[in-house]
């Protein structure tokens, strides 16, 4: 069955079964695999994609009910040369180590952040909580993602 | 400054050249790479802890949709191990652990490949398994190996008998003269920890194509040149004729240590002729992760009213599961992490790796440090109690001072432990007390010590300097996160250069390209990367130098390097560009290219103190403080971590934002291993845990930051005076944790990890102290033979 999605302000369409986990979908049909498949039960946040701007884990859900929605994936936030605000705090603060849970890190937080932009450590904490990061212990990412506030009131 | 650089000048908080990317999802991992085209592997499982095959019948697999090889134990006879050879690629005709692979199939896609290989026939006869240790050691135990005297030993010296895979042992000084001295006090304790599972968030993965008649193995692994012997042994194919290239690794912490699934997708590409990819899923990375060993440990120590240590005996047990793997050569870390720490007046040690019909364990970061710290630190605190020292005191006076004689009679130098320890004290008074934070809890502090070590062994670089003034470094080195080849390597190789680290570029492991290498593990990277690579720059600058001498008109000795420039001392703007000089220099003989490599020449220890070792002596001694402040919930033994610090021997601190996060890292991958990582097997033999549900590791809200100070300038035989700084962060965890548990409870913390119900069975009963009796408490009843001298004495 052929499934239409908006996915990074693109239509695309992909001939796969309705019930398909659209982290599937969006790795191996559409070849984006910046969205990291890690526990595949929504329990570790890797796979944390945008639809309609609310951070939803792809692997639960089935394609189906990603259609006619718009799908922000990893590579739909910025990189390299545009980065947005949460992956440049994470860049300057050196906190990446093997990357694979930092996709759907930045796509739970840049959402979080932009809705609670100066929320206090525990409050970002908790909402981390949905996002496992076996590498880093966590503390310096939140450093980084509370110098964004300060930085924008020193700009203010 | 001419040819020696300033060590200071590869000292900097370089940002990670890899970091944009991994933020932006656009590096890709291996399981990112098989892409359209592919064949898609599954493996067929073993759902028995022990038995014998009878059958295994694959004609109507082979037969269903899509499916395009199967293979067996027949197309791989051979076996593969470290120190024993004991490890098939499939069950043949015994299974000796569920999960144990016996088939695999490629097909078109993974859910064809998976229908497959749930439709081989696999008849089978089970026979009792042996799944403890206990069990293993009891004289009517079956054989986890009844063919074990068979098997091909690779490395000389270790006892064997039976289920004892493999027995290390130390004996210096006379122990039993000193625990019948009438003034020592005899402190005795068992101690037992569970495995931890490295959950790395990329499973292991690998995909095989053969190009041009030879093997191309992309993987996730921290050893490219094991992986390449190993397969092509299995294989039966010369070594030269694989080649394996590492992608950025989703995380190791060790698992990615050894070979395993390499092989199996390299049979299937063999027979199939296509681009076979295989990744363990979730359940299955779960169900046969190489864990860092449950093991048992049984210490008694002689210790007089002064706090010396005159005797000490100890028993380790270690787990290895069904084939000896790593644990073989782990055996060789007790001498070090249980006896290189404490001064000691005479030891006797016995590490013995156990086969038990349970998934194979391996390396996790600081491997066998761990547990023996655990076990060391609550131990030390049980005598501080049985003598009435305070255990602070107790470890200044009782710890490694420099000249200090480690078990097997190395000397350690330099004042390190002492000093750290006073850091540490000096932390404390600084951050003070968080016991109000405790509220109604039981609130409770302890500082440990330990002690690990780089083992270095080989590493070679090439350093090819460009006529553009840039540099490559070519090394099998791998990116597993923690940062070495973004930020080390080049920060080393641009000091020495007197260029800019961002002009160093990093070549990604492959085994056609640079020469042999031990691996990315152990805290050796750093140290042994870097030191082959300070030798090929010193290469490159040997053709490099006399080219800038001779344009500048001066002498070699007068010329410094630095800013990408060659200058005349003494007269900044005097000299010319480094691309200048490459350019003259390839014009006049050829590209700058310069070759390094290291290995640790040797450290003596005493003759015959050490049996079974696969090192005698350590290349690198690595200490570590740790101070830890906990509340105790009494009414559900719940523990909180209050504050954490860390004093951290780092030798120099070439990169410091990068080690405070792996000791942000480590630690809290440490505080998971103390409180609530559990690994369980059950009836079946079968890891009980599958999932991030069921194996809880810390989440954010679980953890604090960590207070931390680097101690540098201890001796270190690595490049610049590095240490490793990436292992040893977990080193303590466990065993600060413990200690201020048991302090915070007045209750023998015996055991790992520190779960709730744990907590709560230590405060409301009065059970007696943990005792392992299939641990002898007479030492040398734990140990297989002994030279006749030793016995004697």
């Amino acid at each position: 069955m052929t499934m239409r999605l908006f996915i990074n302000g693109e239509e695309r369409s992909a001939a796969v079964h309705p019930l398909t986990p659209l982290v599937d979908v969006i790795r191996d049909e559409l070849l984006l695999t910046g969205t990291k498949s890690v526990c595949r039960e929504g329990f570790c946040g890797a796979c944390t994609v945008h639809i309609d701007g609310v951070p939803t884990m792809s692997c639960l859900l089935p394609v189906i009910a990603a259609e006619g929605k718009a799908v922000t994936t990893i590579e739909g936030v910025g990189g390299p040369g545009n980065m947005n605000a949460v992956q440049h705090a994470l860049e300057e603060h050196d906190v990446v180590q093997c990357g694979m849970c930092f996709p759907g890190m930045v796509m739970s937080m840049t959402a979080y952040m932009e809705r609670r932009p100066a929320a206090p450590r525990a409050d970002i904490k908790a909402a981390m909580s949905g996002n496992i990061c076996r590498c880093t212990g966590y503390e310096r990412i939140i450093d980084a993602l509370l110098s964004i506030a300060a930085k924008e009131d020193t700009t203010a | 400054m001419s040819r020696t650089a300033d060590p200071a000048a590869a000292v900097m908080d370089l940002p990670r050249r890899d970091a944009p990317d991994k933020l932006a999802g656009r590096t890709r991992y291996t399981v990112d790479m098989a892409g359209p085209g592919t064949l898609h592997a599954a493996i067929r499982r073993a759902d028995i802890p022990r038995g014998r095959i009878i059958r295994v019948e694959s004609g109507v697999a082979r037969q269903m949709p899509g499916v395009r090889a199967i293979v067996t134990a027949q197309d791989a006879p051979g076996t593969h191990g470290i120190g024993i050879s004991d490890h098939p690629l499939f069950a043949g005709k015994e299974i000796r652990y569920n999960g144990e692979p016996i088939a695999a199939v490629a097909a078109d896609t993974l859910e064809q490949a998976r229908a497959a290989a749930a439709a081989i026939i696999v008849e089978v006869e089970a026979l009792p398994p042996v799944l403890t240790m206990a069990e293993a050691l009891s004289p009517s135990a079956p054989l986890v190996h009844e063919g074990w005297k068979d098997y091909g030993v690779l490395f000389e010296g270790g006892a064997r008998k039976g289920n004892i895979a493999w027995e290390a042992k130390v004996v210096r000084g006379d122990t039993d003269a000193a625990f019948a001295r009438p003034d020592v006090t005899i402190v005795e304790g068992c101690y037992e920890v569970g495995r931890q599972s490295h959950m790395p968030f990329e499973p292991r993965a690998a995909i095989a194509t053969f190009e041009d008649g030879r093997l191309h193995l992309v993987t996730s692994t921290q050893v490219p040149w094991t992986v390449r012997a190993v397969t092509s042994s299995l294989l039966g194919i010369p070594s030269s004729q694989v080649r394996i290239t590492v992608p950025p690794v989703g995380a190791g912490f060790g698992l990615k240590f050894d070979c395993t699934i390499e092989p199996v997708a390299a049979l299937l590409a063999w027979k199939t002729g296509r681009r076979v990819s295989l990744a363990n899923s979730r359940q299955e990375e779960m169900a046969t992760c190489l864990c860092r060993e449950n093991a048992q440990i049984r210490i008694r120590s002689a210790v007089t009213t002064e706090g010396e240590i005159v005797g000490r005996e100890a028993t380790v047990l270690m787990d290895c599961g069904a084939y000896g793997g790593e644990q073989i050569f782990l055996t060789t870390m007790t001498a070090h992490t249980l006896g290189s720490n404490y001064r000691l007046g005479s030891v006797r040690l016995s590490t013995r790796a156990i086969y038990t019909n349970t998934p194979p364990n391996g390396a996790f970061r600081a491997c066998n440090g761990v547990y023996n710290t655990f076990a060391l630190e609550r131990h030390t605190d049980e005598i501080c109690a049985a003598i009435g020292m305070d255990p602070v005191e107790f470890r200044r006076r009782a710890v490694f001072r420099d000249g200090s004689i480690g078990s097997t009679g190395q000397v350690f130098e330099g004042e390190v432990l002492v000093p750290m320890i006073e850091r540490m004290e000096a932390l404390k008074q600084k951050s003070g007390s968080r016991e109000a934070e405790a509220g109604g809890r039981l609130y409770g502090r302890a500082t440990t010590v330990g002690s690990w070590f780089v083992f270095v062994g080989p590493s070679a670089a090439t350093v090819n300097l460009n006529a553009d003034g840039s540099a490559t470094l070519v090394t099998s080195g791998v990116e597993i996160g923690s940062g070495t080849m973004v930020q080390a390597l080049p920060q080393i190789v641009a000091g020495q250069l007197g260029i800019r680290p961002q002009d160093v570029v990093v070549k990604a492991a492959d085994t056609d390209a640079a020469g042999y290498d031990v691996g990315v593990g152990g805290g050796r990277t750093t140290v042994s990367l870097g030191a082959a690579s300070v030798k090929a720059c010193e290469d490159v600058l040997s053709k490099l130098l006399p080219v800038a001498a001779e344009m500048l008109q001066t002498s070699q000795d007068n010329l410094v390097l630095g800013k990408g420039r060659i200058e005349i001392a003494g007269r900044k703007g005097s000299g010319a560009t480094i691309a200048s000089v490459a350019q003259r220099a390839q014009a006049l003989h050829g590209p700058v290219t310069g070759s390094g490599s290291f290995t640790g020449q040797g450290v003596p220890s005493m003759a015959g103190c050490a049996m079974g070792h696969f090192i005698n002596a350590i290349d690198i001694p690595i200490f570590a403080v740790h101070d830890c402040e906990v509340a105790v919930d009494p009414d559900t033994g719940h523990v909180e971590i209050l504050s954490y610090k860390v004093v951290q021997d780092v030798g120099r601190a070439l990169n410091p934002r990068a080690i405070h996060g792996q000791i942000q890292g480590g630690v809290v991958q440490g505080l998971g291993y103390a409180l609530h990582e559990d690994v369980t097997i059950d009836a079946k033999g079968r890891i009980a845990q599958d999932s991030f549900e069921t194996y809880r590791i810390p989440l954010a809200q679980d953890v604090v930051p960590v207070e931390f100070e680097l101690f540098e300038g201890a001796p270190s035989i690595g490049p610049l005076g590095v240490k490793g700084a990436g292992e040893v962060p977990i080193l303590n965890v466990g065993a600060a944790v413990a200690c201020a548990v048991a302090n915070a409870t007045g209750k023998p913390v015996s055991r790992l990890p520190l779960t709730p119900p744990r907590v709560l069975g230590l405060l409301v009963s009065d059970e007696p102290p943990l005792d392992h009796p299939h641990i002898g408490k007479d030492w040398s009843s734990n140990v297989i033979a002994l030279p006749q001298s030793v016995r004697a004495g």
